[in-house]
This record gives structure tokens, C-alpha cells and sequence, in this order.
């Protein structure tokens, strides 16, 4: 007879070989974060490099000092979902404030990045509705999809063109509309979008354009508004969506639009409805980074000089690299066990990258993933691009130790 | 164009599952895309992508949920190009 987690058994099988290789890269634990940079295992001194604060806001002291009065003036939690005790005037206040920054009349904020798409997605594509996804599309706009009946096409990553072909392969769709849900950075591999070609053939088919700008909120555009502000088509993006677990150095996410209709969906997203508001502490820290973002001129060209550094010293060291300088770095390993060796070697030698694997990468590619912070100094970057060069010199010494490591465990 | 066989289908999947399997378990209509080939849940929609190409059709994600061996996947590509 099967048991309830027999299914997992390869699982468990690959999890093992990792925990051979070291210490578990999916649960990492922190004995401290001392700083947007800065963290502390045992009595070793980390630095940050996979922590997606972008802007290094989670430090900032407006943002803290919001973050503590909104305790002392609200409360811990807000004990509600928004349908029912959970809004207060600052969850609306920051929706005001995150309209007015995309220039759009609706914006709706919610607890999770995640849940977020889960909500926008599945409130706004019905059952005539069809769903066209970029093929590297986060868990959470498959998962938010899958909460439709809306049938869901994918369409080569980044590839407007194969957008185009589908579209007219797919025909007129009888009773709904197309809904194309792109990203701006990509989250695995730091590549761009060109945004303002997927609105050409979007708004070409008739169709509604959704982007999630979780990791470009914050770090694009001459204001932060993320990538369409960048690439000068704001106005023409139907739905964008982010989060503030990023640049916005809180928890929670938020969905804006140009259509004002967009408010009625607030009476049908279930992960929107059943679900608690964001804390006020959340809330508070977040509307604060939304003023930090506005004029983070200075916090946008530091993040990217940092990422041209760090890429021009990556690529001198002849790593692969997966796409042009961004404040994602991602670093092409040739498998999953070596990856996760490195991943380990790193640690032990004080620097905290994300060890990336499939299915979470496109590709079925293993990672070595770096996310940089307007709060890292040129110096930091160094010790980054220092750590990886010796890691580098140390390849023969990594591979025996995985070679006896994997012997030991036969 | 006529309507492919399903022999042809067949040998059509084999060969662009084919990079998706890099271990090289052999491939009957009975195996599992991911449980035998072990294609893993994205690559199998990559792998989904290349067949409708191929056959100039749309094969929604929903559809795939359903698929789980290499004959189901013929059947489902058999009744698109009918
Ligand atoms: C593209 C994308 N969208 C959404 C999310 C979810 O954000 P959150 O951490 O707020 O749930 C993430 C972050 O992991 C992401 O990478």
C-alpha cells in the first residue's frame, strides 16, 4: 500500500544528495540581519547577495520609524481581511499613493506579492477569457491561472513575435478578450522584457496587457515606477503588478490600473477577500518607500553601476552569465550538485548568493543567483567578485570534496 | 495537409522529447513525461510548445494537466490535427 508521501520519495532522494553536499540552500536560517547588506551565522559575518532588497530600504530610518509608530498607533495585526475589518485608512492611503505614482485610477493592495497575481489573475480573466503567459512566468501567475477556467497558452519567453503567431494561431476568441501577463525583470535570469513591443502586438489583437514589475518597481525609470515607465509606455499597460517584499522593503504587493472598472474586482478576488489584510506596520514602512523610491535617483544609479561592476568582473573571471548587467546577476553552473557545492563554498567563505534549481529556473538550468542592493559599496561588490574568483581557483579542490561527498553517500 | 497518423505523431514526440531527456530512458507509449522521463514540470511545457509549432495548433496548459504519458500526449496532438 502507498503511503501519503511515497510521491515525494525522488524528492527526498534529491534533497538528500544536497544536505550531502552541505547545509540545506532552501532553508537557510539566519541567526541575525544586521544590515540591507549584512546578516550573521553562528560567529561568521555574511554578506547579502541574493536578498532582492533592492533599494536597501529595510533599513532606512523613515521607514523603520513608520513601521514602529504604525505599532504603536494601530496595533500588531489587523485580525481581518479587507472585505470585512481589515482596511484602514493607510491601506488606502497607500493605494492613493501607488495610483498617483503609475498615474492610473485604481490601484489595490494586498498581503502578499504572491497572492497578488493570484488574485488579479483569477478576478480578471473568466471562463471565455484566454490567458497568454511568457514561458518563464513566476509560480504565481501559473498558480493564478490555474484559478481560472480560462484557458492558459504560453508563448516563448520574451518573444513578441511568437506572442503574435499564437495570438493568430488561437483565432478570434468567441464571447472574451486575450489577456497577455508578462514580467519586467526577470526574476532568474535578470533579462528585461521589451515591454513596449509586447503592447504593439497586445493592443494589436485587441487584447489586455498585465506586467508584473515585482523585481523592477523600484529600480527602473526615471521616477521607479519599473520598466514601462523606462522603456516610455506607462500609460499603455493595462494591469501592472509588484510587490513590496522587494525595493519596497515591506511585505505585501499591490495591482494597479488605467481602467477604473478595475475596482469591481475587489468584490471577487478570493485571495483578496479570504484572506488577512497586510499589518499596518506592512502598510506604513511601505508608503514611506513609495516616497523613497520617487526620489531614489541616487539609489537607481548606484544599484546600476553596482550591477555593471559586478557583471564586468563576473564575465572577466569567464563565468556564463544569463543575461546583460541588471541588479540580477545570474551565474550558469553545469549542474545541480556542483551548484549547490559552490552554493555551500560561498557561505563557508562568508558571502550569501541563491542557489537556483529546476523547476523554479528556465531551462532546467542550476544557478548561482545575485541580487544586488543600492546599499552595497563599490568594496562590497569587490568582495563578491573576489569570493567567486577564488571559488574559481579552488574548482579542483570543490569537485574532489563533491566526488567523496557523493562516494561516502553510496 | 493530411491529417498526420498516430505512428507519426509518435515518432514526432520521440524526437522532440528527445533534448528533454538528457538520461536517455527509453521511450514507450506507456511512460510517464515526468514520472519516467523525468521532464521536469517546465520543460514539459517547452516540450508542449514545440509540438504546436510543429502541427500548427494550440494545446492549452489546462490540457496538459491531463496528460501525464507519452500516448496520452499522441492522442490529445491525434485530436487537434484531426
Ligand atoms: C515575478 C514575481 N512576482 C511576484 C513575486 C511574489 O512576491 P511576494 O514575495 O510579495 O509574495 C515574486 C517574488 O518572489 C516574483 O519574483
Amino acid at each position: 500500500m502507498t503511503k501519503l508521501f511515497d510521491k515525494y520519495a525522488p524528492l527526498q532522494t534529491r534533497v538528500d544528495m544536497m544536505m550531502k553536499m552541505g547545509s540545506d540552500a532552501l532553508g537557510v536560517e539566519f541567526d541575525d540581519i544586521i544590515s540591507a547588506t549584512r546578516g550573521r551565522i553562528g560567529n561568521r559575518d555574511i554578506l547579502l547577495a541574493g536578498t532582492n532588497n533592492y533599494l536597501g530600504l529595510t533599513f532606512d530610518e523613515d521607514c523603520r520609524t513608520a513601521a514602529k509608530t504604525a505599532v504603536d498607533d494601530h496595533g500588531t495585526g489587523t485580525t481581518g481581511s479587507r472585505i470585512a475589518n481589515g482596511t484602514y485608512s493607510e491601506h488606502v492611503d497607500l493605494e492613493k499613493a501607488l495610483a498617483e505614482h503609475f498615474g492610473m485610477p485604481s490601484c489595490v493592495v494586498f498581503t502578499t506579492g504572491y497572492q497578488t497575481n493570484l488574485a488579479a489573475i483569477s478576478g480578471l480573466a473568466g471562463d471565455k477569457d484566454v490567458i497568454f503567459m511568457d514561458a518563464d512566468a513566476h509560480a504565481c501567475i501559473i498558480d493564478g491561472s490555474r484559478l481560472t477556467n480560462a484557458s492558459t497558452i504560453r508563448f516563448r519567453h520574451n518573444n513578441p513575435e511568437d506572442l503574435d503567431k499564437r495570438l493568430r494561431r488561437r483565432g478570434e476568441i468567441e464571447g472574451g478578450n486575450a489577456l497577455v501577463v508578462i514580467e519586467g525583470l526577470y526574476s532568474m535570469f535578470g533579462d528585461v522584457a521589451p515591454i513596449d513591443e509586447f503592447v504593439d502586438v497586445t493592443h494589436r489583437h485587441g487584447g489586455y496587457l498585465f506586467v508584473d514589475e515585482a523585481h523592477s518597481y523600484g529600480t527602473f525609470g526615471p521616477t521607479g515606477c519599473g520598466l514601462a515607465e523606462a522603456q516610455g509606455v506607462l500609460d499603455k499597460i493595462d494591469f501592472i503588478s509588484g510587490t513590496f517584499s522587494k525595493s519596497l522593503a515591506s511585505v505585501g504587493g499591490f495591482c494597479a490600473s488605467k481602467h477604473p472598472e478595475f475596482e469591481i474586482t475587489r468584490k471577487v478576488m478570493r485571495p483578496y477577500m479570504f484572506t488577512a489584510s497586510a499589518t499596518p506596520a506592512n502598510i506604513c514602512a511601505a508608503r514611506v518607500a513609495v516616497d523613497k523610491i520617487k526620489a531614489g535617483g541616487h539609489l537607481r544609479d548606484n544599484l546600476k553601476d553596482r550591477g555593471e561592476q559586478l557583471h564586468a568582473g563576473l564575465k572577466a573571471l569567464e563565468f556564463d552569465l544569463c543575461a546583460e548587467p541588471s541588479p540580477i546577476i545570474a551565474v550558469r553552473r553545469p549542474n545541480e550538485g556542483l551548484a549547490a557545492m559552490e552554493w555551500n563554498w560561498l557561505m563557508d567563505n562568508g558571502v550569501y548568493v541563491n542557489l537556483a534549481v529546476p523547476p523554479g529556473t528556465p531551462q532546467s538550468s542550476s544557478l548561482l543567483r545575485i541580487s544586488l542592493s543600492a546599499a552595497h559599496t563599490e568594496a562590497d561588490v569587490q568582495v563578491i567578485i573576489d569570493a567567486f574568483a577564488k571559488m574559481k581557483a579552488s574548482q579542483g579542490e570543490i569537485m574532489s570534496n563533491m566526488m567523496s561527498k557523493l562516494q561516502a553517500a553510496e | 495537409m493530411t491529417a498526420p497518423t498516430d505512428s507519426e505523431i509518435y515518432d514526432k514526440i520521440c524526437e522532440l522529447l528527445k533534448p528533454y531527456n538528457p538520461k536517455n530512458h527509453p521511450i514507450e507509449p506507456s511512460s510517464g513525461i515526468m514520472s519516467d522521463l523525468e521532464v521536469d514540470s517546465v520543460a514539459v511545457f517547452d516540450v508542449i510548445m514545440e509540438i504546436e509549432d510543429h502541427y500548427d495548433v494550440s494545446i492549452p496548459m489546462e490540457m496538459v494537466s491531463d496528460i501525464k504519458t507519452v500516448g496520452e500526449l499522441v492522442t490529445a496532438v491525434k485530436g487537434l490535427t484531426a
